[in-house]
């Protein structure tokens, strides 16, 4: 066990930001702190960066006290945001500040810190920069010089703040990739916060979604992904059409769109129905008349059809309530459905929750 | 340095005359429409090795001559004016009348003390401007308006002031007396006059861009293992120079300039505490105009050599930190 977090706690005035957060974290393990602004993941990295102080709780890194520590003595490194990078040192200074300013007795000689920054330089692919200011490169090679002045120092564990949340599309889904092999390579602790679901399902080993101070739920991106623990985390990872629905003797109804499914043992009441887009499935009519309604299958109109790429994206409306369904272009075709249509829907692998304490009642 | 002086001077000779200014003005319009005409001027989009870059605003012929004209009547013409006027004297009477013992220690005492204060501020007014950047506290308005002050208030009136608290009688001087410090009417007490008409400079000029610097290089450098003094030297104190020169550059040419808040508190003894204004002031009062104007053309030319020095500093600094 690397990090051992628990029942950390902080307050800004009267504004709970992290309330009693309980975390483990593997040595060696790349792992995505995610959630909306203001969920406290932000907080969370900094508290364990050393930069904010937490009103309660512990931390152990590697079986040591922590919280006590200064930041030089926690051996983080830290990348924020905006990179902030020093403008008035070039590359190589930058790279080397961590280890200039060591205390005398524990500086490297000169040389071995020329070196070492030549080889993080040709590590992060910009050892023919490192004479260059840091407003002479572009976002994703800035980024990549705070990287290695963080790895400079060594660090047991690194900390990034939304690292490529400045970066547009294309140069982030590079570096993030870049940032996995980096990872596989030099097997650091890593830490990241982000609020880009993709991001974090893509690149970490773990991901822990936090809501307003405290963590939803901690797993493997495709454990998240498949298995939410609570309605918050189903809204938040990927797309997921949301039904209010009302439990009675062992079966869920949909009001909206006046579909059943059965609920056996749950507890009357209302309840929430999560299903993904491409748990939707359309059918034809004429296949679906006579028993439309009742077996599970409601009839919709297709409002738009969004056909880029392999995949389609079907928009449906059932009296107002509108809803999406995702599917193959070669299905999409076979069905022959088109914009205007009517057509039949059956939910296939709905999850419900309970409205009152988001329980999860049934997968 | 100062108009109000030169033009103290010139007042006679440019009366007398036909004003001179008047055809360089004229001249200055010709030439700026001239050029507005056949396009040497015309903003352009997209074509290199143009005078301008597009932009939104139009008009860059016009703002251009205006500036210029604005720029040759306020400040050229009276500098001009001074230099034509000391150059009547040619090089040996000029150099006559600068090379005098009296003149060359009004310039020592003026250079050292205003360097000194200039100097002073720059330590204190970073301070204060990192107080009113970085803290919230109780009465910090307050404090903010007090920092300008010296601006708004008649120089005399902060001569006398501080002529009555430093004296050996005053509050502050009495103490001091005590140690055997003596701060009115001697060189010490110019430098305090000149320090509290500087501050302001140094603390304006930073406060803005004490507050565009990020917190966040502050922290990496912590998290990086800095001590707070290696992120002061190290980190903030080089984002701040090429402020701090300005806020220096301007409070020492204030200070070599600056005469109100001085004759009272310096005491006035020729090659002690004698500072330049005041050897211009005196000399006017002999009639000595061409006396007046060469002083006052060697003050002009050693400002503006500091000033250029420290403008060529600045953008050398500037162009390493940005995209050239």
């Amino acid at each position: 066990m690397a990090i051992n977090i628990s029942g950390i706690s902080k307050r800004f005035g009267a504004f709970l930001a992290l309330d009693k957060v309980d975390l483990h974290i593997q040595s060696g393990e790349l792992l995505a702190l995610l959630g909306p602004s203001g969920s406290g993941k932000t907080t969370l990295l900094r508290i364990l960066g050393g930069l904010d102080r937490a009103c309660g709780g512990t931390i152990t890194f590697f079986g040591e006290a922590a919280l006590g520590l200064t930041p030089r003595d926690r051996q983080v490194g830290f990348v924020f945001q905006h990179y902030s990078l020093f403008r008035h040192m070039t590359v190589r200074d930058n790279v080397a500040f961590g280890l200039d300013v060591r205390p005398r007795r524990d500086r490297l000689p000169r040389a071995v810190i020329s070196e070492r920054v030549a080889r993080l330089l040709e590590l992060v692919q910009l050892a023919p920069l490192a004479d260059r200011y840091p407003a002479q490169l572009s976002g994703g090679q800035r980024q990549r010089v705070a990287l290695a002045r963080a790895l400079a120092i060594e660090p047991k564990v690194l900390l990034l703040d939304e690292p490529f949340g400045a970066l547009d599309a294309k140069v982030r889904k590079e570096l993030r990739r870049w940032l996995r092999r980096l990872h596989d390579e030099m097997n650091i602790t890593s830490i990241f916060v982000t609020h880009d679901q993709e991001e974090a399902l893509e690149v970490a080993d773990r991901v822990v979604v936090m809501n307003n101070g405290r963590i939803e739920q901690v797993g493997a991106p495709g454990e998240v992904y498949d298995h939410p623990a609570s309605p918050f985390v189903y809204d938040f990872l990927g797309n997921v059409n949301r039904f209010e629905c009302i439990i009675s003797d062992g079966t869920a109804k949909i009001v909206s769109i006046g579909l059943t499914m059965p609920a056996i043992g749950a507890e009357p009441g209302p309840a929430l129905a999560f299903v993904r887009p491409h748990d939707i499935e359309l059918i034809r009519l004429d296949a679906a008349t006579g028993d439309a309604g009742g077996g599970g299958v409601a009839c919709a109109r297709v409002r738009h059809i969004h056909a880029i790429g392999p995949t389609a994206r079907i928009e449906l409306d059932i009296e107002g309530h509108r809803f999406e369904a995702v599917m193959d272009q070669d299905r999409l075709r076979c069905l022959g459905v088109r914009a205007g249509d009517w057509c039949g829907v059956r939910l296939t692998r709905p999850r419900l929750f309970s409205s009152n304490s988001a329980a999860l009642i049934q997968e | 340095m100062e108009p109000q002086e030169a033009s103290i001077c010139l007042a006679p000779p440019l009366s007398a005359v036909k004003p001179p200014w008047y055809a360089f003005v004229l001249g200055l319009a010709k030439v700026v429409s001239l050029s507005h005409e056949r396009g040497l001027f015309r903003a352009t989009r997209g074509s290199r090795g143009m005078l301008v870059r597009y932009s939104i605003l139009p008009g860059f012929g016009l703002t251009l001559g205006i500036s210029m004209a604005w720029l040759g009547l306020i400040v050229l013409v009276p500098l001009a004016a001074l230099a034509i006027h000391a150059g009547g004297l040619g090089w040996s009477g000029f150099w006559a009348e600068v090379s005098t013992p009296r003149v060359l220690s009004a310039f020592r005492v003026s250079c050292t003390t205003a360097l000194a204060a200039a100097l002073i501020n720059v330590v204190f007014g970073l301070l204060v401007a990192w107080v009113l950047v970085r803290y919230r506290f109780p009465g910090q308005r307050l404090v903010d308006a007090l920092v300008d002050l010296p601006f708004a208030l008649p120089t005399a009136v902060a001569g006398i002031a501080l002529t009555s608290l430093y004296a050996t009688n005053g509050w502050i001087g009495s103490i001091l007396a005590e140690w055997g410090v003596k701060v009115a009417f001697t060189p010490l007490g110019i430098v305090v006059a000149l320090t509290f008409i500087g501050l302001p400079f140094v603390v304006r000029t930073v406060e803005p861009v004490l507050q565009d610097l990020a917190p966040e290089e502050e922290e990496v450098a912590m998290s990086l293992g800095a001590s707070r003094w290696q992120t002061f030297i190290r980190v903030i104190l080089p984002a701040l120079t090429p402020a701090l020169l300005t806020g220096f550059a301007l409070a020492f040419a204030r200070g070599l300039g600056e005469y109100g808040s001085v004759i009272f508190i310096a005491g006035n003894m020729p090659g002690i505490s004698e500072i330049v204004p005041l050897l211009i002031i005196i000399k006017l009062e002999q009639f000595s105009y061409q006396g007046a104007t060469a002083i006052g053309t060697l003050m002009l030319v050693l400002s503006f050599i500091l000033l250029l020095v420290i403008n060529l500093l600045q953008a050398w600094m500037r162009g390493r930190h940005h995209v050239s």
